[in-house]
This record gives C-alpha cells, structure tokens and sequence, in this order.
C-alpha cells in the first residue's frame, strides 16, 4: 500500500490530507485515479505546473510520470507553490 | 518649536531635464554636525549603478575605508530607493538600507517592503546618507523639501509599534511613512533590524545597531510628488503586461496570495532540507502544525499586499492574546520554530511579533537561540551560566518568550546572545556549533538538500542569506526550469552567477524578488527601458547586476576577506552526510564548485578580483 498525501489548495478539492492506493504502477497511472476520483478542479489545478514527490524526490529528476510506485512509497502532491 | 534642531528648506527642487525615474537628489545627514545637505546625480550614474545597492556601494567604496569599525563614526547608513520605487511598476515599492554590517564586518545590504520606500522617492529623495554620530537621539523628519532632526528622547526606549504611533500623532498626518527602530538597535544588538509599517523589516545584518550608533530613532517621511516616467503611456502598457503575467502565474498570482510564504514549510520539509534543531536533521515531525496551511486556518484574518504589489502575500494574523499582528513569514516560522524543535505555532506567532516590535532580524534570533541550545545539549553551555533563566532545551518554547525581549534590552545573558551566534559559540568554545556563514546566521534551507542554494550561502556578499541568489528556485521549486540539487555541474554554478546579478538587478529596480516567480530577465528589461526610454538589452542590464556584485566582492576584500576562510560553509553541512531522509547521506560539495564559480565569475582562483575583470566592469576608480 502507498501513502497519498496532499497539500495547500489540493486539499479544499479532496477534502482529505492523505489516502492509501494500492497497486498502481507510476505517477501517470496515479493521476489518473485521481483525476477520476476528484474531477475537473483537482486536473485544472495539476496541469499548468505541479510538485510531486515519491519519498521526498521530486519526479522531475527522476523519470518524470513515468516513475514506478512501490509498495510502501509516500506520494507528496502539491499544486504550483513558491515562496522565499 | 522647542524640538526643532537643525533644518533645510529647499525653496526651489529643480528637476534634470533628462532624470526620469529619479530626482536625481541625495539628502546627506551628518549627525556629527547637524549638517543637512543637497548633492545630485546624473544620468550616466544610472546607467551605471541602477539603483539601491547599486548607488550605495559607489558611496561607500569613495567615502568610506571598509575596515572601519561598523559602530564608528565613519560608517555611513544609507537608505536608498531603486529605479522604480514609487512608480507603478509591479512591486515597485522597496528601499534597501546599506551599510557595513556590525555582525559579519562585510558588507550589509537589507531589503524592506511595505510603504516606506515609495513615500521616500514621492517626497522627492532618491537617496539618503546618514553619517556620523548625534549625542543625543534624534529622528529625521521630511516632508518634501522640507527636511529637519528633531529630538527623539521621547521615543528613545520605546519599541516600534508605539513609536511609530507616536511620530504618527506628531506629524499628525496619518499617510505619514516611518522606518524605526526598536530598544534592539538602540542597544546595538549586532542583529538587529530597521522596521517601517509595523512588520516590514529591513532585517539582516544587523543595521537596526548602526543606526542605533549614530542615535537616529527613526525616518519619518510624507511625500506628495509624482515620479515620471519618461513616456507614461508606454510605461503603464508595459506595467499592465508584466502585472498581468503575474496575476495568471500559479505561484505569484494563486499560491502566494492563498497561503503567503509559510506555504513552504511543508514544501521544504517534504523534499528533506527543512533544517531542524540547528540543522541536525532535515525534516521536523511537527512541520504540518507550523505549516502555512495551519496558520492560514487557524489564524489568517485577511491578506496585505506591500505597495503597489499585485502579489499580496503579506498575511494579517489575529490571535486572543495579541491580537492583530502580521506574519510570521516562512523564514521566521522556521527559525523561532523547528530549528529551535518548537512545534507550538501559537508561541512562534507570539515570538514573531515580539521580534517585530523589538526590532531583531527574526532569522539571526532563531540562529542564535539553536546555536545556544546546542552548546547547552553538548555541555558547552551550563545551567550554572544561565542562574534562574530558562534552560536552552530543545522545544523549550519559553525560551522564546523570555530571551527575546532580554536580547533586544541586553540584560543578563540576553547581552551575550546579543552579539549573534558566531559570537556565542567562540565564547563557549564550540565554534561548529554556530550554522552561519561570514557570522551571519543560516537561513531555511539545509543546503545538503540544495548544493546550488549552498555554494550561493558560501558567496554570499551578506553572509548567511537567501535571498540574493535564490537557487532553491530551479533547485526545489522548478523556477524557471527544474534542475537537480544534487547536480553541481557548470551548468548549475552558472545559473548561481546568473540568479546574483539578476538579484541585484531586480534589488537595484526597487521590485520585489516575488516577481521572479512570473518575471524573467527580458520583463525587468521592459520595464527599466520603458521608464527611461533607453534601449539596454537584458545582458546589458545583467552587466550592471554583475558590476554591483562585484563592486560589493571588493568592498569585502578591502574589509578584509579571506575567501579561503570566509567563502565557506559550516563543516555539518560539508562533512557530515544528513542523517535521514530522502538526502540522507548527502553533504555539500562546496570543494568542488567553488573553483569553478570563482573561474566563471572571472576571478582569480583565489578568490580575488583580477585587473581585467575590474576594468570590464569600470571599477578601477574604486581601487
């Protein structure tokens, strides 16, 4: 089972902080179900720009949407966030 | 008019043909004397320096040798505004205040927002430099072209929240603008701050204690002019784009103004270089309960914007027992908080405000504070030398409530951590216990976690600082591209290079770092050309941005820099891996990349600037 946290404005959209997934093969796969599961908002507010970590490293420096999901990964997804 | 000390009436405030953006005025102070005079600028110098530090470090490099003490006489404060202050250019509203820092004994550079800076420029002033020293307190009054010291005995000890009310009331004009400082910067606590508008710090470096040497309480200032632009129809075209841009940018125009800074508590912890308990560790358990999620839920009345700030992260606070207040920012929700292993949110807010009206540099505050919990968790630090006072443990929060107000009136051992980390930890014998560079206090960002970000701390012209090449940018937050924190290729040092000239292009126009979010080179370039009408191209501009960093490398080379000493990194960072997380095992590689971003920047390979170098940059009548 991994873990599926979410943060800043994703949250008004799941209402939840984290869920649990099972089975799912990479970040594509994962957005997808989320997609589905959370509809329009949640997709409107990925698509333009996005964080997403698996176990605190961030897909973009790994293979992108394309990285695998293991078992007992942690999934961190933020909305396009800065600061300083 | 029994306070009235020294006055100038300037019966006739000629403009330049040419000047646009400026007035091209200086107003110089000699508290010495009581000298109050007029000097002017032409064209070419903003061609050539732009604005805020760039303008200061010409002053400061002809007038000043910069091995004076910074308490001294000789050392001059200089408030400066930047090309675009007071205009409508988005964000066009910061003042820079310079000087030679009393805490790394380089150079001092500290940004503020809010309205101070804009008022400045509308009274008609580009620029101030206060010099010398008054015997007793005294504060600066201007309004337009009239310009006074008065006596300031009656706010002297007072912090800043009632000062400000007090010269508000005076001046009885409540549009009237105020940067002041607190008991901090009168006491001459080497980190403290100048504040305007309550909670706009022009924090680092501890220039809050030079102007508290010279015994100046406070600017106070009213300005009813209007800054021109050379062609206002373009200018506010090109405005319009640029704000637009920022307004659709997820970050600028959504994120920022949802959950204004502290949106990156969580950010940073969950990639792993959210410094905890003195940088030991670079995730805090307790993160999600100071996040700016947290915060805005449990506290956040309403959002306020800087002057003409299309972003608006500013947050207004509201809590039972302190009511209305503003902030904490990121940076001092971290440094009161996990750094010091405090998760009580409530109590960060608390110690946030008191630092505010204090009038201490939150950032350096909490270093300190780590830094004696450090020593007293390694046994540098005895109960016995603190008496009755709170023990330094890790997540003691009473820490915070008293040391604070101690530090800034320097009583009992709040007087030992008044001189800064560096300081504290020489006197204990555990110099590795302080997280700084150049003496200055570590920002939020465990840099084992971000190489790039670390070799910018190592350069830094300030010290310990994140704000002048913000690598966590490209590094974590994939601005304007993604790049790896854990490459240190040429490619990565370039870009540091690159984020320090265009920082202090984007410091120089008087805009706020926040822009970069939307903004990139060619916009700032619009925006300069479009108020003056020239025809400079984004590398002529990055020129200037390169000449002001180096012109300030020289100030501290003649200061006395080592950089084999001082362009370092606290050895935790580049010997001991990070404990945990996902940049468990990782350290800074700082060796590696140092050589190479003196050989890119043109220097020599220890560190010095080369002849060339000085004359491609017109430097050589600063030598």
């Amino acid at each position: 089972m991994s873990r599926v946290k979410f943060f800043a404005t994703l949250r008004d959209i799941t209402g939840v902080r984290e869920i649990n997934v099972e089975g799912v093969k990479n970040i594509k796969e994962l957005l997808e179900i989320l997609y589905s599961r959370y509809g329009e908002r949640f997709r409107k507010e990925m698509e333009r720009k996005n964080m997403i970590l698996v176990n605190g490293r961030n897909v973009l420096d790994l293979q992108g949407y394309e990285t695998k999901i293991e078992e007992e990964d942690e999934i961190s997804i933020f909305p396009p966030v800065g600061g300083g | 008019m029994e306070n009235y000390f020294y006055s100038l009436d300037i019966l006739y405030h000629a403009r330049g043909e040419f000047m646009y953006g400026y007035w091209g005025k200086i107003l110089r102070v000699n508290l010495s004397t009581g000298k109050i005079s007029i000097e002017e600028f032409e064209e070419e110098f903003v061609k050539k320096w732009l604005g805020t530090r760039g303008f200061a470090i010409h002053y400061l490099l002809k007038e000043m040798d910069p091995k004076i003490d910074a308490f001294s006489e000789e050392n001059k404060l200089i408030f400066s505004t930047g090309a675009l202050t007071g205009t409508v250019a988005p964000t066009g509203g910061r003042y820079m205040v310079i000087t030679k820092s009393p805490l790394t004994g380089f150079i001092a550079m500290a940004n503020s927002g809010g309205f101070f800076g804009a008022e400045l420029k509308m009274a008609g002033w580009d620029m101030i430099i206060v010099e010398g020293k008054s015997e007793k307190p005294v504060y600066l009054r201007i309004e337009d072209e009239k310009v006074e010291l008065r006596d300031a005995t009656h706010v002297w000890g007072k912090r800043v929240s009632e000062t400000e009310k007090i010269l508000r009331k005076e001046f009885g004009d409540k549009h009237v603008q105020i940067a002041s400082i607190g008991p901090a910067g009168e006491n001459l606590v080497r980190f403290s701050a100048i504040m305007n508008n309550g909670h706009r710090a022009a924090a680092r470096g501890g220039v809050g204690a030079v102007m508290g040497s010279k015994k100046l309480k406070a600017i106070v200032v009213r300005g009813h002019k209007r800054i021109e632009v050379i062609d206002r129809k373009k200018f506010i075209s090109v405005m319009r784009e640029k704000t637009e841009i920022l307004k659709n940018d997820p970050v600028a125009g959504q994120g920022l103004p949802a959950y204004g800074t502290a949106i990156l508590v969580n950010i940073i912890n969950q990639n792993g270089l959210y410094p905890t308990m003195n940088f030991r560790y670079g995730q805090f358990k307790y993160a999600e309960e100071q996040s700016g999620e947290a915060m805005s839920k449990k506290y956040l009345k309403r959002n306020k914007p800087c002057y003409a700030c299309p972003i608006g992260c500013g947050r207004v606070n509201e809590m039972d027992t302190i009511g209305e207040t503003e902030g904490p920012e990121y940076e001092s929700t971290w440094a009161l908080g996990a750094n010091l292993g405090i998760n009580d949110l409530a109590s960060i807010i608390e110690a946030n405000h008191m630092c505010d009206d204090f009038g201490l540099d939150t950032i350096s505050t909490g270093g300190t504070l780590a830094t004696a919990m450090e020593l007293y968790d390694r046994g540098f630090l005895k109960q016995e030398d603190l008496g009755d006072a709170p023990p330094f443990r890790w997540g003691n929060t009473e820490v915070l409530h008293y040391y604070i107000p101690r530090i800034a009136r320097r009583e009992g051992f709040g007087s030992i951590l008044a001189e800064g980390g560096y300081r504290l930890a020489e006197k204990y014998g555990c110099l590795d216990c302080f997280m700084g560079v150049k003496k200055q206090e570590l920002p939020a960002y465990d840099p084992r976690g971000a190489e790039g970000h670390g070799l910018g701390y190592a350069t830094d012209n300030r010290g310990g600082d994140h704000i002048k090449a913000y690598l966590i940018s490209p590094e974590i937050l994939g601005y304007p591209f993604k790049m790896d924190p854990h490459d240190i290729s040429d490619e990565k040092v370039k870009m540091l290079i690159l984020f320090q000239d265009l920082t202090a292009v984007i410091d120089a126009a008087g805009m706020c770092v926040f822009t970069t979010f939307g903004l990139g080179g060619d916009d700032y370039r619009d925006l300069l050309n479009a108020a003056f009408g020239y025809n400079f191209t984004t590398e002529e501009w990055l020129k200037v941005g390169e000449r002001i960093w180096n012109a300030e490398r020289l100030f501290n080379l003649k200061a006395g820099l080592n950089p084999e000493k001082d362009d370092t990194l606290p050895k935790r960072l580049t010997d001991e891996p990070m404990p945990e997380g996902p940049n468990k095992g990782h350290v800074v590689r700082l060796k590696e990349m140092l050589p190479r971003y003196y050989a890119l920047r043109g220097w020599n390979p220890d560190g010095t600037i080369p002849e060339e170098k000085i004359k491609e940059l017109g430097l050589e009548e600063y030598l």
